[in-house]
């Protein structure tokens, strides 16, 4: 009984024991159902992350490249206002190329550069620019731009930019690599207005391929090259013609300086001359006027009325004669500084009214009205008062000569530009133009009526000029033929 | 222990007038009446003429002179695409240091004459602690990573060595190694400091993955066949929808700017592999080694996380300087190696990552560094144990401290 009991109870917990591992394997198997589920799920979150990255990856690239091509642009751009601003301030035509450095070029993406000038008198192509090659790669060049020496002169002509994309069809773009040593190139004229004309190639290696943009900072650079030529070209122009001016300023002062020390001694000879000849002249002058007095005077017997006439005409033409060698000596004095000013301070006003007093006797017999316009106040002047006298003597003396009958003449007076300015202003005959240049010349007479019928040494206005500017004055003369003159002088004023 | 710099930089187009006129700047900025022991020359391709080593040895007498050509040169005063730059060091009698080069890697291939370099380095510095290697190799020399596996047999895996691949112009055709008086392509050269120097490294580059993540299932040295088992090519062509003529074409462009990353446990970021050529049957050339069943992810960098990665490196670089006193100690000098990736990535801001560097030491320490086609460093995790690597894409600062 026991034994089955036993053998029930064992039964039993068999029985829950085999019910409780078919529990738990069957909790296990949920449990590695969820884990395997869950490693499938993580399998696909990790498929779908490496799209994304696939994704990443190619967005990262193509936002490299634009960054890539922004930077270069930048770059060109900060590269190309530097070269500018170097080549701008260059005035010599050599230089300008040689402010073009490697730095520019590879931060305009390329590594080498070379550039020509066409010389039409020597017929070749002179280089000016090369970086990045040997000399013997340039004399290469050289020679294949003599050989094909037409396409890059007809290529200047069109004024047109070549570059290996725009040339990428063509068989040139193999043939210019060749020439140039360089797989990507951009090929750009240099116009400047004058003078020489030619290019500008820069080039880089197959590394660095071109985009349209490094077509414009090249056309860019060889348009700056053509400005600063041009420039540089005037600017050797204008210094040019100024040191051709110059030079021939100083040639035209050098040769008038000699002209002036020459005409000073022509000058000097004359003065001595005339003073020499003029006083040899006074002294038998001097004798006849005396014979011709003691005759004329009958003090040694009655003359007939013909030889009296004759005597006095002998008489009137030495008084003449004796003025005219006066006036000569005097000019020949003032000239050479003989004659001494004496300089003290005059009343201009009564020394004019003084002189006018003198001259009305001859206004009078020709019914010319003499008016003075003289202000009441005026400063006094430093004058040699007998020379002033001279002068005012000998301008109202023309005045009255050359004023017809009924005419006027006016004395004026006043103050200009810190100086006493006197004004003989007649209404007389005048003088044609070509005469007022020469009216103080000595021994000039104006070609009119009255100067026929008159007679005149031609000294007077000479010398009235030599003492005005001897009292560091200065006298001019204004007129208009038919209505009159004016003689105008100066004379410093005492403050 | 201490060692005096003086750094000096010419832009002069005349090569001679360059050199003559960096070499004394850095003489006039050397402190004191401090002869220098050591020149450190990086210049633009076109200055790669013996007569510029040869000036600084007739102007200096005997000075062991170290350098490579560059396509920029990166200094206190920004980045010069044509340049020359001249370091002046002077190391004082208790700092040990020794330098040597190795030519003709080709021919006694690149391990090999790891192995020699490492041999002729260790021979100089003797039974002094060495404490740091500086190397610069010819930027364009096959398995690259060689090199350095070559070195580690002598000098040990876990020597840290930084270094920098020489570049020419982007024309990937010829760079140049500089050395005492010679000029030479497929050589390397080096400086070992020794006796105590306190240097700081960092180096980081920024770029993140993206995309799932892959296996390299089939691979030999710097080539990688296949990907998940198809074509390694395959991957970039699916991710750049765009078929494998049109990927060698761009390839310049996406091999840096979307490089492979190989996770290594425990460091912070990928090791990165550029990819340099792609083979007649989709295989991916990279330019330095990728182990087999490496787990990789595609790589991309943007302007911020470069500098962001700039600013980690030279701050990594203080952190490990100040490890010895707590404190950061003056710095006398950073070197900078730069990818060349990051350069054409950041394009008209390269200068932002100077400015980074040059903020982060302070004013008045001399900054001298170049854009390398690759830059060897050691890793940071302790399962590499310092272990130094090529790298791709990074940029590396050196702090040298008192």
């Amino acid at each position: 009984m026991d034994n089955e009991i036993l053998v029930n109870i064992l039964w039993l917990a068999f029985a829950a024991m085999a019910l409780t591992l078919l529990i738990l394997y069957l909790k296990k198997n949920e449990k590695i159902n969820s884990l395997q589920s869950a490693v499938i799920n993580l399998k696909t979150t990790l498929e779908e992350m490496d799209e994304q990255a696939k994704l990443i990856v190619r967005t990262d690239i193509a936002l490299n490249k634009t960054q890539e091509e922004l930077d270069k642009k930048l770059t060109g751009l900060y590269a190309l206002q530097r070269l500018s601003r170097a080549i701008s301030t260059t005035l010599e035509e050599k230089h300008i190329f040689r402010k073009i450095e490697l730095s520019h070029l590879e931060d305009l993406g390329f590594e080498k550069a070379c550039a020509f000038l066409w010389n039409a008198e020597s017929g070749e192509f002179v280089p000016y620019l090369y970086i990045g090659y040997m000399e013997d790669e340039i004399d290469y060049i050289i020679a294949d731009l003599a050989e094909k020496r037409d396409f890059y002169l007809d290529l200047i002509g069109r004024q047109k930019t070549l570059s290996s994309i725009s040339l990428q069809r063509e068989l040139g773009s193999l043939e210019m690599s060749k020439a140039f040593h360089a797989n990507s190139f951009v090929i750009s004229p240099i116009m400047p207005k004058e003078g020489d004309k030619g290019f500008i190639f820069v080039g880089a290696g197959a590394d660095m391929p071109l985009t349209e943009g490094d077509e414009e900072f090249i056309i860019l650079l060889a348009n700056q090259v053509s400005q600063a030529l041009d420039n540089a070209r005037l600017f050797e122009h204008t210094w040019m013609a100024q040191q051709n001016l110059e030079r021939k300023v100083e040639e035209r002062t050098q040769e008038l300086s000699q002209a002036l020390e020459e005409v000073k001694i022509i000058s000097k000879r004359k003065t001595d001359f005339i003073s020499a000849v003029s006083h040899e002249l006074r002294t038998p002058l001097t004798s006849v006027k005396g014979y011709a007095a003691i005759l004329i005077e009958e003090k040694l017997g009655a003359l007939p009325p013909a030889v009296k006439e004759r005597l006095e005409k002998i008489n009137r033409h030495s008084d003449e004669l004796v003025r005219m060698v006066n006036d000569l000596l005097d000019i020949s004095r003032i000239e050479a500084g003989k004659t001494i000013m004496r300089l003290v301070p005059q009343d201009i006003q009564e020394l004019s009214a003084s002189v006018a007093d003198l001259i009305s006797i001859q206004c009078k017999e020709k019914e010319i009205e003499l008016l003075t316009e003289i202000p009441e106040a005026l400063p006094k002047v430093m004058a040699d008062r007998s020379q002033i006298e001279r002068v005012l003597i000998n301008l109202l003396g023309n005045a009255v000569k050359f004023t017809p009958r009924q005419g006027k003449i006016i004395i004026r007076i006043s103050e200009e530009h810190g100086r006493v300015k006197v004004d003989i202003q007649d209404s007389g005959i005048g003088m044609p133009p070509e005469a007022l240049e020469r009216i103080f010349d000595e021994f000039y007479r104006v070609d009119n009526e009255i100067n026929q019928h008159v007679k005149g040494t031609g000294l007077g206005l000479s010398l009235v000029k030599h003492i005005v500017e001897a009292h560091q004055g200065r006298i001019w003369v204004t007129s208009t033929q038919g209505k009159g003159s004016t003689f105008s002088f100066t004379l410093p004023k005492i403050n | 222990m201490s060692i005096q710099a003086g750094l000096g930089i010419s832009t002069d187009k005349d090569s001679l007038k360059a050199v003559r006129e960096a070499a004394l700047q850095a003489r006039q900025r050397l402190d004191g009446n401090a002869s220098p022991n050591v020149a450190i020359v990086f210049s633009s391709i076109e200055f790669a003429h013996l007569t510029m080593l040869k000036t600084i040895s007739s102007m200096f007498g005997h000075i062991d002179v170290l350098g490579c050509s560059t396509t920029a040169v990166l200094c206190n005063q920004g980045v010069f695409r044509h340049a020359v730059a001249v370091l002046l060091l002077n190391m004082s009698p208790d700092t040990y240091y020794t330098t040597g080069s190795i030519t003709d890697i080709k021919y006694k291939t690149a391990i090999k004459a790891g192995e020699e370099f490492g041999e002729k380095l260790l021979a100089g510095l003797k039974s002094a602690r060495r404490d740091l290697g500086i190397i610069f190799s010819d930027g364009l020399i096959d398995k690259s990573s060689n090199l350095i596996y070559g070195m580690q047999e002598r000098l040990g895996t876990s020597f840290p060595v930084v270094g920098a691949l020489a570049m020419d112009n982007l024309r990937y055709s010829k760079t140049f190694v500089y050395y005492n008086q010679s000029v030479e392509s497929d050589a390397a050269c080096g400086l070992i400091l020794g006796g105590g120097v306190n240097f700081g490294l960092g180096i980081r580059h920024g770029w993140k993955p993206l995309g799932k993540p892959r296996y390299i299932t089939r691979a030999s040295g710097n080539i990688a066949y296949e990907i998940d088992d198809i074509p390694a090519a395959t991957v970039y062509e699916d991710y750049l929808d765009c078929d494998i003529k049109e990927l060698r074409l761009e390839l310049r462009r996406i091999g840096t700017f979307y490089p492979i990353g190989i996770y290594l446990q425990g460091e912070e970021e990928y090791l990165l592999r550029n990819i340099t050529d792609i083979g007649e049957d989709g295989s991916l050339i990279l330019q330095g080694n990728i182990p087999e069943n490496s787990q990789i992810r595609l790589m991309i960098g943007t302007k911020e996380t470069c500098f962001t990665a700039a600013e980690q490196a030279v701050h990594e670089a203080k952190e490990a300087l100040s490890v010895k006193t707590g404190a950061c100690p003056r710095i006398k000098f950073a070197l900078v190696f730069d990818s060349i990736s990051r350069y054409m990535l950041l394009g008209r801001d390269a200068e932002k990552e100077v400015e980074a560097v040059k903020r982060a030491v302070g004013p008045g320490v001399p900054v001298i560094g170049l854009y390398t086609y690759g830059e060897q460093g050691p890793l940071k995790s302790i399962d590499y144990h310092g272990k130094v690597y090529l790298h791709n894409q990074t940029i590396s600062v050196l702090l040298v401290g008192e």
